[in-house]
């Protein structure tokens, strides 16, 4: 039964359903009283008396239930009518709509980027498949450009073309021109991580027996390398449809960066102001949006496949290559400086304004001092316990969440798919409207991000473990079902489900510091990694040290995390070889800060 | 209803659900008495395995009952009860099957024997057992890995008849086996079972060991519509 199809259909309608109710009661999910807040937003003098409250209530429809309001904002939103600003007090809809027409516009400029990155990755691959030689891994290039998390690219790329070189406008959305670096900083990752899945499938499918056989019999190599592509591209199509997804709603970093009216500041600005229907009517149009992608995405599958996924699993990416050395190198490499920084940095003060503002580095002050004049060495050191230890209790509880969803079975398909197609910024924007911005709503939302892969990981590990000989037959002993769970599958599950959770540790960091950034995580004068480049931001000209600092640790931290994402693991030599079960962990690390 | 001690009435099975829903062992009925062997053969893909499962309460039936002793052993809606599961004991095709693989032998037996009969202390029905299948007591302290194909095989027979059974099943015990330990532990397999009283359920390939048994069961290929 836990593995019936229809369970599975019953678990995505349900979810699907009950996300609707959610997206129409969330006034009522909010902290706060939603009358207090319209009321504090709009007449921040008045004081909030109950006729006050009663007067507002009345005047937005908030009588009824959570229920009710719902009901009453879907019968409107289906009629394009997305209720009135709990701010500005006018319409909501127009200005929804004027940013989607921004963010859609941003989103095309950015997959074409994207697409002649990817395309330029993927190459080499293809020249490979025609010259009938080796395949190799993706190499170095892929790794580092999706290495880069995109706030930080479209940081650098303001701070250098346009407010250094002067050679493209620093923000705004007045022409074409102004397209140009959001697009970049959008394309370049997604094209990273999008070439490296693809020639990395190019390169698996490569080596398939069909290839040879086509071969030998003759095949002209353009068909041959058509149906490599055919094959690989329907295993990236899934990944492809996450990028889009990401870069419509979850451009927020870099539409906040170039100050672009798009959805994704749309969302920022309606969660700042917990002005709950805007954000609504963002997150609406999001979701349909990310529902139209699914749709021809799994379309798409379709034709390149043939069929339908027989149902048990949502398609791993494909497996990483390369030999491993030079990942294995990089990776030692960046962790050793992460741990240098943590090192030499955590014995010092990060509170204290001891320095002068701004002051440059020198051997004293290695990193320099900050705009209030505090020790960015300690500040980022700090800064990294302060960012990988919510990161660690994350991954730990994702694993805890997985496993409990794997007993279930196709129950958690439902929320998983939705939870799989959430970019983190997106959740992080949406649990700070309701919490309040802090490090446990982000830690809340970026939770909800890291559970799927882990939970899809988990539920094959189960099914692998139970069914090995040896736990079949169990109950021939007289070994009961539960202790069947606890004694055999779990013990044989739980180990490689934490590895694929610490695999999963920076990237999980990497979104903490996305949200950091963007004000909707840890706020100052807590150090944490996003809110130290924010911070650092503003005097970038002056003091280019107060970015850089934070900036290298992140880096660092991105290298590791997708260096070690390229490691393939080590079998001992006589071990069995299971293909199926040794992609998995290392694969579904997709790429930290791509989908933010 | 006669004395036999497992009988099989009408039982199928079905893979899969739904439209893609698949017959897997046409209805099948036999009776074994206490000391008889029964072989169970018939074309791959019958449903041979799949009625061992059934029969060891593995897997419930899609129709049909399996009665042990002369009781309700397993229907269409239930598994046989824990307690009861020292009745049917079985012999795989792969002797991994029966053992813990972090265990030792000897942990695997212990725990079988106290889980289904209430026992304390096994050795002297390890001991027992172990005579009976022909395995070295020196054995008993291995893991299965350290042990050979036959060594396992015969571990496994032991692991069986340690909690005395009243039916035991053994699923192509010998098929991984080269041709003369299968003959060895072919010959501890009935033996044991005939010292014993245990009735026996032998699925097999082999028309040669099939002739041993007192009696032989063909079971059909189900038919291949839905």
């Amino acid at each position: 039964m836990r593995n019936s199809p229809v369970l599975g259909h019953l678990s995505r309608v349900l979810s699907g359903v009950a996300l609707m109710v959610v997206a129409g009661a969330l006034p009522w999910l909010s902290r706060t009283d939603p009358a207090a807040a319209v009321l504090r937003a709009r007449y921040a003098e008045l004081e909030p008396s109950p006729e006050a409250l009663a007067a507002v209530r009345d005047e937005l429809g908030l009588e009824g239930g959570p229920l009710d309001s719902s009901l009453r904002w879907w019968s409107g939103a289906v009629r394009g009518d997305f209720g009135t600003s709990w701010v500005s007090g006018g319409e909501v809809a127009p200005g929804v709509w004027r940013a989607l027409g921004v963010s859609a516009t941003l989103t095309l400029f950015a997959v074409c980027v994207a697409l002649v990155v990817a395309a330029a990755l993927v190459a080499p691959a293809c020249r490979r498949v025609l010259r009938d030689r080796p395949q190799r891994g993706s190499g170095p290039v892929g790794v580092a450009l999706t290495a880069l998390p995109e706030f930080l690219l479209a940081s650098a790329l303001l701070v250098v073309v346009a407010v250094q070189l002067r050679w493209l406008p620093p923000y705004g959305w007045t022409g074409p021109d102004t397209a140009i670096l959001p697009a970049l900083s959008l394309g370049i990752p997604a094209g990273g991580l999008l070439g490296r899945l693809l020639a990395d499938a190019v390169a698996g499918v490569a080596e398939e027996r069909w290839v040879h056989v086509w071969r030998l019999s003759g095949a002209p190599r353009r068909v041959i390398l058509a149906g490599v592509l055919r094959r690989a591209g329907a295993a990236v199509v899934d990944q492809l449809g996450f990028v889009l997804i990401g870069l419509l709603g979850g451009a927020v970093a870099v539409e906040q960066v170039f100050a672009i009216p798009g959805l994704g500041r749309h969302l920022l600005g309606s969660a700042n102001a917990q002005d709950i229907p805007s954000l609504q009517a963002g997150v609406l149009v999001v979701a349909v949006a990310a529902a139209l992608v699914g749709a021809l995405t799994s379309l798409a599958r379709r034709l390149l496949r043939g069929g339908p996924l027989p149902p048990g699993s949502l398609p791993p990416p494909p497996e990483p290559r390369g030999d491993g050395r030079l990942a294995r190198w990089t990776a030692g490499t960046a962790l050793a400086l992460l741990l240098l920084i943590l090192v030499t940095g955590l014995p010092r003060d990060p509170y204290t304004i001891a320095h002068p503002r701004l002051a440059a580095p020198s051997p004293a002050l290695p990193f320099g001092a900050d705009a209030s004049g505090r020790d960015l060495l300690a500040r980022v050191a700090h800064g990294t316990i302060g960012t990988l230890t919510p990161a660690f209790l994350i991954v730990l509880g994702a694993i805890v969440v997985g496993l409990l969803l794997a007993m279930l079975g196709e129950v958690s398909r439902g929320p998983a798919e939705i939870a799989n197609a959430t970019p983190p910024i997106l959740a992080g924007v949406i649990v700070a409207a309701l919490l309040g911005p802090s490090v446990a709503g982000a830690a809340l939302a970026v939770l909800w991000v890291t559970w799927p892969p882990l939970t899809t990981h988990a539920a094959s590990l189960v099914e692998e473990a139970r069914a090995m000989p040896h736990v079949r037959w169990l109950p021939l002993a007289g070994v009961s079902s539960t202790e069947i769970w606890w004694r055999h599958v779990l013990p044989s599950t739980i180990p490689r489900l934490l590895r694929h959770g610490m695999l999963r540790l920076p990237g999980v960091a990497l979104a903490l510091a996305a949200l950091g950034f963007l004000g909707l995580g840890a706020q100052p004068p807590l150090p944490e990694w996003g809110l130290l480049i924010s911070e650092g931001i503003d005097y970038v000209e002056r003091a280019p040290w107060t970015t850089a600092a934070p900036a290298s640790a992140l880096i660092l931290t991105s290298v590791f995390a997708v260096a070690l994402a390229g490691l393939r693991r080590r079998l001992p030599p006589n071990a069995p070889r299971r293909p199926s079960l040794t992609v998995r962990e290392d694969a579904e690390v997709s790429i930290p800060a791509s989908a933010v | 209803m006669s004395d036999a001690e497992l009988t099989v009435a009408q039982v199928s099975a079905v893979h899969g659900r739904g439209g893609r829903a698949r017959q897997a062992l046409a209805p099948t009925t036999l009776e074994i008495r206490a000391g008889e062997s029964v072989a169970v053969v018939g074309p791959s893909g019958a449903g041979k395995s799949t009625l061992a499962d059934i029969v060891l309460g593995l897997r419930p039936p899609a129709s049909g009952e399996v009665r042990v002793s002369g009781t309700a052993w397993c229907t269409p809606g239930s598994l046989p009860d824990r307690r009861r599961r020292r009745l049917v004991q079985g012999v795989s095709q792969d002797p991994t099957a029966s053992f813990v693989p972090r265990w030792t032998i000897r942990r695997s037996i212990e725990q079988a024997v106290r889980r289904l009969t209430g026992e304390t202390d096994a050795a002297d029905r390890i001991r027992q057992a172990a005579e009976l299948a022909h395995l070295s007591p020196e054995l008993l302290d291995r893991r299965t890995t350290a042990l050979s194909g036959g060594q396992a095989q015969r571990a496994a027979i032991a692991r069986a008849l340690a909690v005395r059974p009243a039916v035991l099943v053994a699923d192509e015990p010998t098929s991984a086996l080269d041709p003369a330990t299968a003959r060895s532990v072919c010959a501890a397999l009935f033996a044991s079972a005939a010292e014993t009283g245990t009735a026996l359920l032998l699925v097999t390939h082999d028309p040669e060991l099939a002739a041993r048994c007192t009696r032989t069961v063909r079971i059909v290929a189900p038919a291949q519509h839905r």
